[in-house]
């Protein structure tokens, strides 16, 4: 392969590069040992090109980064109060913020706060005394009619569960009649009298007093026993 | 380059923090392309600013699928490096070896000798003021790839030219670079 001056001044930067083939770098090479015109400049490239790689980066000024964020997001204090706010936006902050609100409220209806119509008078702390006295004294007097409420359910169960132990005050209890019976005779059993069945009808009637009485606490019960 | 296309969708969504993590990350680089164009110090950080102030105006405008973050900052700094090139022509004085401003390396120059430190800082010296009489062209072609270590392909989206533009540039370049720096008295050991 013949080189030629040109081609050398044209393909420095692959030579220097390494991008020349096999066949290309050896012609290079045997053109510029015998080149007195090539030989200076690719030795003269070759060493500007070793000067330019081992140049070191020029450390800018300290100030640089900070002058650069000021121009771009204003002076350190207001940066920092954008972080901080940024920082209100994290998810645990607003699930406190929410938790705080949310208990504040609650305290605040529960000593009668009037949301709807606020008022100055109802946050002095007379005020609120008064009220959550008077909201404690509410919550025990339904606490205690809860309670009793409850005993007399569990009666009215107890006393269930007893009569279903004793067939005999059932509503439902029929005598059966025995095949081998004729009818006018008996063989020691006592057929429901009239005053068994007045019994039964009297129990279910007061089941369903007490079914309007306590309608939650008793619902399913009534609604089992009585048809 | 990931972890800059993460710092870049965390900016856009308002996040100074990554901002600033950006900031940091690229100045030194941006600066140093900058300096080894304009030559002065105070002119370099003027544009390294004003770089960044782009960017940060820009940043919604950047596509992570046409390149790196990286290469899209070298394309808006040379943007502005011509713009700044041409604004300043008719004001600009013809470059004088005297007017190279003294050049702070970086530590690991500390670790030399101070004879080579000297050598080192005089060639630098030297080899700044010839890049600075370069045509611009020739110039940003020589910094993207033997100061920038930038590959071919990179250069290319940067300057928005062909390949083979792009090695003709770079080529002239370093053969004009030689001649200068033999002119100035620089010659190979």
């Amino acid at each position: 392969m013949t080189w030629i001056c040109e081609e050398t001044e044209a393909r420095l930067s692959d030579y220097l590069d390494g991008l020349l083939e096999p066949a290309e770098q050896a012609a290079f090479d045997h053109h510029v040992n015998g080149c007195a015109r090539c030989a200076p400049l690719v030795a003269s490239v070759s060493h500007v090109l070793g000067t330019l790689r081992r140049l070191e980066p020029v450390e800018p000024s300290p100030r640089l980064v900070n002058s650069i964020l000021t121009a771009t997001q204003g002076p350190q204090t207001w940066r920092n109060a954008k972080r901080w706010l940024r920082g209100l936006q994290s998810p645990r902050f607003v699930y406190s913020a929410v938790s705080v609100a949310a208990t504040i409220a609650l305290l605040l209806t529960a000593t009668g706060f009037n949301w709807r119509r606020p008022k100055l008078a109802d946050l002095a702390p007379a005020t609120i005394y008064r009220n959550a006295d008077s909201w404690v004294h509410v919550v025990y007097a339904r606490s205690t009619k809860f309670v009793s409420d409850l005993r007399v359910v569990y009666e009215i169960q107890s006393r269930i569960n007893e009569t279903d132990q004793n067939p005999a005050l059932r509503e439902d209890t029929i005598p059966q009649s025995s095949p081998k019976k004729e009818p006018g005779h008996t063989e020691n059993s006592n057929p429901s009298s009239p005053k068994q069945q007045n019994r039964a009808d009297e129990f279910g009637r007061n089941l369903r007093v007490l079914a309007c009485e306590f309608p939650t606490l008793s619902g399913a019960l009534v609604d089992r026993r009585v048809p | 380059m990931e972890q800059d296309a993460q710092l870049v969708q965390q900016c856009l969504q308002g996040d100074g923090s990554a901002w600033e993590e950006l900031v940091r990350r690229h100045t030194r680089r941006i600066f140093n392309i900058c300096y080894r164009f304009t030559g002065n110090r105070t002119e370099a950080e003027d544009l390294t600013q004003d770089v960044f102030l782009r960017v940060y105006r820009t940043l919604a405008s950047y596509r992570s699928a046409h390149g790196g973050f990286a290469t899209w900052m070298t394309s808006v700094t040379r943007n502005l490096l011509i713009d700044h090139y041409r604004r300043t022509k008719r004001d600009r004085v013809t470059d004088s070896l005297d007017d190279a401003m003294p050049v702070v390396e970086n530590k690991e120059s500390v670790a030399r000798r101070p004879d080579e430190q000297a050598l080192v800082g005089e060639l630098s010296g030297q080899v700044q003021s010839a890049l600075t009489r370069l045509s611009p062209e020739l110039r940003e072609a020589v910094i993207l790839r033997d100061l920038q270590q930038l590959e071919y392909i990179e250069i290319q989206r940067v300057l928005a030219v062909p390949e083979g533009t792009v090695k003709s540039r770079i080529n002239r370049g370093r053969i004009e670079l030689a001649r200068i720096l033999h002119q100035m008295g620089v010659r190979p050991s």
